[in-house]
């Protein structure tokens, strides 16, 4: 119903699209996402709420969001959340938990190459020295993988790597370089490839 | 001719294991069949004739013949909190509940596709829903529903904006009270769009019986299974699936004898009989949407 509108800077509200509701011509704006272009009109693919907005180009961009997350997959170059479930001298397994800041419900599977945890040394790289099963990884989509892999995935700059990471001791590690993080019950030092982590996003 | 007829009748057999060997091991005789050794009478388990129904007048639950009459239909969104999506839909007293769950990685790698995601359906009938009891294995007429309501889904989901993943789909029949894969169509699509999956349009179903020169739309178990008592030509059923807003048909099931004008006669029937289940699924979809988030529509 188009008549209901809320007025914000640069976007408008209107109230719930269903299904196949044909929202405008495409002459008067860009669709986004979550609808679909047909026969020189935009349609809603989505139930949910359609949303406005002028970004700076002549037209706006229509899209339909629901408010419920919607199930992002993750895409090439998006930074993820992982979790490492497995080692291996040339790779280790991890299940992606986040894509971005929002969760997935379903959990991806993807593997980080031996190559691809840093970007100096390639050769020389050992996994045992750079993740352990159970720490939590910050890393970049390289490529959706083919059919019979997982999504591929890379740690190799500076923001991204291990996180979280648990000691031999059970007790959670403090990074001390780019590649070793001590525990603050036994302070015996373990080897990771450590996330340069901004200093606004670390707390006490 | 080997005759296994006095070892088999229950003479106490004493000799002890060894001899039941050799009885396993003996060749059987592949050329003869042999009858049971009871006969019992066939009129014992035969069922009863189906009901016989009359082919004119009032319908048993007051609808009118030969008129698009459609069951009024309760539907509801978002019942099952574990699922993705979630529809349940009661027509009459035909109950089915459909849940979504996706888009997730296939189980199976081989199966995966890089362009496009995967549509996987399948429908139950629970034991209780039909007269006669039945088992929570699948049958044959469970998969053929299946494969028919993968038909009917698939042409309406963008599938190509789910590369890599999976979407489960499935259907289970609480009351099966006639015209149940129309129905099963109607409530996955519905909560497939309360999933968030992006579709082309709903799909929505609609079935009909032709009777002889009459038809029933939206028929309920006794009108789908019973036979008529007049004339054996243009005796059938017809299930449409179809797309309202693109005005595509995207699943049509029909069995039956029946005459080329009296299917494109029927096609039309049911896919008026969709136009009129429309209006019904859009409110419940924009109820669901608003209840979702009710901060938004206060502002």
């Amino acid at each position: 119903n188009p008549g209901d509108y809320f007025q914000l800077p640069c976007v408008e509200w209107a109230l719930a699209s269903r299904t196949c509701d044909k929202l405008c011509s495409a002459e008067d704006c860009i669709p986004g996402t979550g609808v679909y272009l047909r026969h020189g009109y935009i349609y809603s693919s989505l139930a949910g709420y359609v949303l406005r907005k002028n970004e700076g180009e002549e037209l706006p961009v229509i899209s339909v969001v629901r408010e419920t997350e919607t199930q992002l997959l993750p895409d090439v170059g998006a930074i993820v959340t992982c979790k490492v479930t497995s080692i291996n001298p040339r790779f280790a397994k991890v299940h992606i938990l986040y894509v971005g800041s929002t969760p997935l419900k379903d959990r991806f599977r993807g593997t980080i190459r031996k190559e691809d945890v840093r970007a100096t040394e390639k050769d020389k790289v050992e996994t045992y020295k750079s993740f352990r099963p159970g720490d939590i990884v910050l890393a970049k989509v390289i490529s959706l993988g083919d059919v019979q892999s997982n999504y591929l995935l890379t740690t190799a700059e500076n923001e991204l790597g291990v996180v979280v990471a648990h000691s031999e001791a059970g007790a959670q590690m403090v990074p001390i370089s780019w590649c070793e993080m001590q525990c603050p019950l036994t302070h015996s030092k373990e080897f990771r490839k450590v996330a340069r982590v901004q200093p606004e996003y670390l707390q006490a | 001719m080997i005759n296994t007829g006095p070892i088999f009748q229950g003479k106490r057999f004493r000799a002890g294991p060894v001899a039941w060997v050799i009885y396993f091991n003996m060749p059987t005789d592949t050329k003869r069949v042999r009858g049971p050794e009871v006969s019992q009478s066939p009129s014992l388990f035969s069922c009863d004739p189906a009901a016989v129904l009359p082919s004119k007048g009032p319908r048993a639950d007051g609808r009118r013949r030969d008129q698009v009459d459609v069951r009024p239909v309760f539907v509801r969104c978002g019942l099952v909190s574990q699922a993705k999506g979630s529809a349940y839909l009661e027509a009459g007293n035909t109950k089915l509940m459909c849940c979504v769950y996706g888009p997730r990685e296939t189980d199976r790698k081989d199966e995966t596709d890089m362009k496009c995601g995967r549509l996987t359906t399948d429908m139950r009938f629970a034991p209780f829903s039909c007269p006669e009891r039945g088992s929570w294995i699948q049958g044959s007429q469970d998969k053929d529903f299946s494969l028919m309501l993968h038909e009917s889904l698939q042409p309406a989901i963008c599938l190509h904006k789910y590369p890599r993943s999976q979407i489960e789909v499935s259907v289970m029949v609480l009351e099966n009270s006639g015209s149940v894969l129309a129905h099963a169509v109607t409530c996955a699509s519905l909560a497939l769009a309360d999933a968030g999956i992006e579709m082309y349009d709903l799909v929505l179903g609609c079935s009909m019986r032709q009777d002889g020169t009459s038809y029933v739309v939206d028929p309920s178990y006794m009108e789908e299974n019973g036979c008529s008592s007049g004339s054996c030509e243009n005796q059938g059923g017809l299930t449409v699936a179809f797309l309202p807003s693109l005005n595509q048909i995207s699943g049509l099931q029909s069995d039956g004898d029946m005459t080329e004008e009296t299917l494109t006669a029927g096609v039309r029937t049911c896919i008026e009989g969709c136009y009129k289940l429309y209006p019904v699924i859009q409110r419940a979809l924009t109820k669901a949407v608003c209840k979702a988030a009710p901060s938004q529509s206060e502002s």
